[in-house]
């Protein structure tokens, strides 16, 4: 519990926790103020009437989520992969074992504290997101009457809670890799690699791609919305149903965790 | 060699290759309880590698360690509890400050007391910078910091990698009187360095490491006094006489300094290895020969030990901070 509770204070006073959200928002804040202002200027076309549903409730609802969970996945991996390779660029890790501290439980609580965080983020980019939509729907003149919407209310915790699953497994997978490059940049570096490699190998190996991390991720929160900002050629790929998809996705977050506490628990740190 | 029950830290036929690469070759250290131990050795000898076995980071290929008495195995972190270790270069996170980055430390491991930390703080000087951010600090800072964590859960094993690293004469007069104390309070300082005339002021026992193995370890004043030295400078023309009117004495040994030009001649050192209390018995040699030493030094020399033990293998830098450097006894130690 101490290597957890310390983990959070470290992560709440850590600029890339800031720098994520803020991507997150400010991305978001862009694409609703722009698609307010095109829905304003004009209905006619179809690209004016995607971005009208942007800042209509409450399918904005969807869209918000999506864009979140898809550009969320991203700034997921990278950082998990940038706590993880920093414990052993910055040599904190040698620290903690040299103290006599589980290699295993340091990792698993480390990464516990990540969690809490993606979950943190999430909520403040979802709460943020929903506000900067409203603002989009006065400025194109839409009516903000559903945003109290029951039934997409209703059914917002649970999108919500595997939403979080999905990020936090792949915030899992950056971490996984960051722990084997035992770098911060090269984990960011691979992870990146990784989604972008995930997402144009979808084009040629789609059957195989499906039960890949992203791709799984990525069906366990299916919203129908469309509109998420994703790896290249997803979306040629044949999802998964959400529920099998979400087992899929505790699959991979077990593995992730299983590989980063094996290989730390067997390394032999230098430097 | 102590009595095995007063070990604070002993290894034994300790092994450790990285790849093809023998890093250490059945290292046989003890440690006494309540000493500061020099652990000295040149660049590459393995100092390091002992000190992350010493501490879990790496796992021997073969051999034994005991912490404070009791076997240390890759199962036994626990040991670890009563032991503080600065290993290579202080590790922080650059983006908390010095009191936020000890407060993460002392999250791991054993428990630390409340208040542990504003007395460390304050134990090394920085208190005062205690809220500013790691990233910000000086490498004596840092290093400060890291000794502070090093004593985080009061150990009674403290095992530091290089302590006087960036540290300015102040810093380290300070970090030597602050390990004597506790040396001085029953806990074990193990102190790897290639400062020799550091080591040299500061430990009660000392090991010497080269290409894996012990090559000597004992009480300081032994090795020293054992290793007794008298220099005298003369006109290199009156070398070969001096030789031999010394030779009665003790053996004599030419230094490769370089030579040491005056108005009239070209001098050099002479080396004679005697106890440094014979040094008016060797003035009086000299002069019953009709030889003047224009200088004479006596003194003992953990420099000369240390290069004679290494088999000279000292890097450039550990020469040139041996060089010119004052002993224990205040004289100043040629180069050898």
């Amino acid at each position: 519990m101490r290597i957890f509770l310390s983990g959070l204070r470290k992560l709440v006073g850590r600029p890339a926790s800031f720098v994520s959200v803020g991507l997150l928002v400010g991305l978001l804040g862009l694409i609703v103020i722009a698609s307010a202002t095109i829905a304003q200027r004009d209905e006619s076309t179809a690209a004016a009437r995607r971005a009208l549903a942007m800042v209509t409730f409450p399918g904005a609802y969807d869209l918000i989520l999506s864009f979140m969970l898809g550009l969320g996945g991203l700034v997921a991996v990278i950082y998990g992969a940038a706590i993880a390779g920093s414990e052993w660029s910055w040599g904190t890790l040698k620290n903690a074992v040299a103290r006599g501290e589980s290699r295993t439980r340091y990792v698993l609580s480390t990464f516990a504290a990540i969690a809490v965080m993606v979950a943190v983020g999430l909520a403040i980019t979802f709460v943020l997101g929903v506000g900067i939509a409203v603002v989009g729907a006065s400025i194109a003149g839409v009516s903000t009457s559903g945003l109290t919407d029951a039934d997409t209310l209703a059914r917002l915790p649970a999108l919500a809670g595997r939403g979080w699953f999905s990020v936090v497994e792949q915030a899992a997978l950056g971490f996984a890799i960051a722990t084997l490059t035992r770098s911060q940049l090269a984990g960011i570096g691979a992870g990146i690699a990784f989604y972008f490699g995930e997402g144009f190998a979808s084009i040629f190996l789609p059957d195989i791609i499906k039960y890949m991390p992203f791709a799984v991720a990525r069906a366990a929160v299916d919203t129908g919305a469309g509109g998420g900002f994703e790896g290249g050629g997803n979306g040629l790929t044949e999802a998964l149903t959400p529920d099998t998809a979400l087992l899929l996705v505790g699959a991979w977050l077990v593995g992730s965790l299983v590989v980063a506490v094996a290989f730390t628990e067997r390394a032999e740190i230098t430097g | 060699m102590t009595s095995p029950g007063a070990l604070a830290l002993a290894t034994r036929g300790l092994r450790k290759s990285y790849g093809s690469r023998l890093a250490l070759d059945g290292l046989d250290l003890s440690v006494p309880s309540g000493v500061v131990y020099g652990f000295l050795g040149p660049n590459g000898a393995g100092k390091t590698t002992t000190m992350r076995l010493l501490t879990g980071l790496l796992h021997p290929d073969a051999g034994a360690i005991e912490l404070l008495g009791r076997p240390f195995t890759r199962n036994d972190r626990q040991r670890l509890f009563e032991v503080g270790a600065l290993v290579e270069s202080p590790s922080f996170y650059p983006y908390l400050s010095g009191r936020a980055n000890l407060r993460a430390l002392a999250a791991a491991g054993a428990p630390v007391p409340k208040g542990r930390i504003e007395e460390l703080l304050e134990l090394v000087g920085l208190r005062e910078r205690a809220r500013d951010k790691v990233s910000g600090y000086s490498l004596g800072m840092k290093q400060r910091l890291g000794i502070a964590g090093a004593l985080l859960s009061d150990p009674r094993l403290l095992l530091l990698d290089e302590p006087a690293n960036g540290l300015d004469p102040a810093g380290i007069v300070a970090m030597r009187e602050t390990l004597r104390r506790l040396a001085a309070s029953g806990k074990t300082v193990f102190v790897s360095s290639h400062l020799l005339a550091e080591v040299q002021v500061l430990a009660d026992v000392v090991g010497i490491i080269a290409r894996g193995r012990l090559v000597r370890e004992g009480p300081l004043e032994s090795l020293l006094t054992d290793q007794g030295v008298v220099r005298v400078r003369l006109p290199v023309a009156a070398t070969e006489r001096a030789r031999n009117a010394l030779q009665a004495l003790g053996p004599v040994d030419v230094v490769d300094a370089p030579s040491v030009p005056t108005n009239d001649s070209v001098e050099m050192w002479l080396a004679i290895h005697v106890e440094p209390s014979r040094a008016a018995e060797v003035n009086r040699t000299l002069a019953e020969a009709g030889i003047f030493a224009s200088g004479l030094e006596s003194g003992t020399d953990l420099e000369m030990l240390f290069l004679e033990l290494t088999g000279g293998e000292a890097s450039s830098e550990g020469r040139m901070q041996g060089i010119g450097t004052p002993d224990a006894k205040g004289t100043t130690g040629a180069a050898s």
